[in-house]
């Protein structure tokens, strides 16, 4: 029985695609870290305060607890 | 187990469908985001954060659940596979990050639908909550690029698939 061809590796699609996706998540990383200046997780709508304008300054905040995860 | 041809259309027909409604809901949830984004008006972004709620829990999960189910389905009962060819692999990797991310998010929609339902919210308390943009935006990108790896089905097997695919031989 003949050897199987070997096998002819990874798609150039795939690897262009993955430099890509590893380029934009790097950008956006570094925009939300140094331009959009945003707490990026839980708790930016958290009654703490120390999320500047974000937060609603009204008492009625006080009887909603904020998210587990991240929001948008 | 491979799906005999009459199934398999009616699979692929019912997967095309969730997949799709899925991108029109979120089309339809970002027209609601943007207004939330956008609108100075307190009862506008009342609605528009109720509507979201509405929306993402009983249209968007919904759809995205069974899509993934679906597209599962597809892959097993086909001679497509789930780990054999990098689009299937990609899109499945895809979907799982939307849903999860989907799933995680909807804990801020809820957030936000909380405190628009509570009449005692001032206008600009509502102004004040921001979007959730990012994340649907960001959804309905990841959405159209499994759309356009499944109607384009680039070539490239995995190791997996290539070593499977000789194994038959």
């Amino acid at each position: 029985m003949a050897d199987p061809p070997p096998y002819p590796g990874t798609p150039r699609w795939v690897k262009v695609s993955g430099i890509i996706v590893i380029v934009v998540v790097l950008l956006f990383v570094v925009v939300m870290m140094f331009i959009g200046g945003g707490e990026h997780g839980p708790g930016r709508h958290a009654p703490s305060g120390d999320a500047g304008d974000q937060v609603p300054s009204s008492s009625v905040m006080e009887d909603h607890a904020p998210p587990e995860g991240g929001r948008g | 187990m491979i799906m005999t041809p009459r199934l398999r259309k009616f699979a692929l027909a019912a997967h095309i469908t969730l997949a799709v409604g899925w991108i029109g809901a979120v089309a339809g949830y970002i027209a609601l985001d943007v207004a939330a984004a956008t609108s100075r008006d307190a009862q506008t972004l009342r609605a528009a954060y109720l509507a979201m709620e509405m929306i993402a829990w009983y249209v968007i999960v919904p759809l995205a659940l069974a899509s993934l189910l679906s597209g599962l389905v597809m892959a097993l009962g086909t001679r497509w596979g789930l780990f054999r060819h990098y689009w299937v692999l990609i899109s499945l990797l895809l979907t799982i990050i939307a849903t999860v991310v989907l799933l995680v998010e909807t804990q801020t929609i809820s957030y936000f639908a909380d405190i628009a339902a509570d009449t005692t919210t001032s206008g600009d308390d509502l102004r004040a909550l921001g979007s959730t943009l990012v994340h649907s935006v960001g959804g309905i990108v990841v959405l159209l690029v499994i759309l356009v790896l499944n109607v384009y089905k680039p070539r490239g097997m995995t190791w997996y698939g290539w070593r499977k695919q000789h194994e038959l031989y």
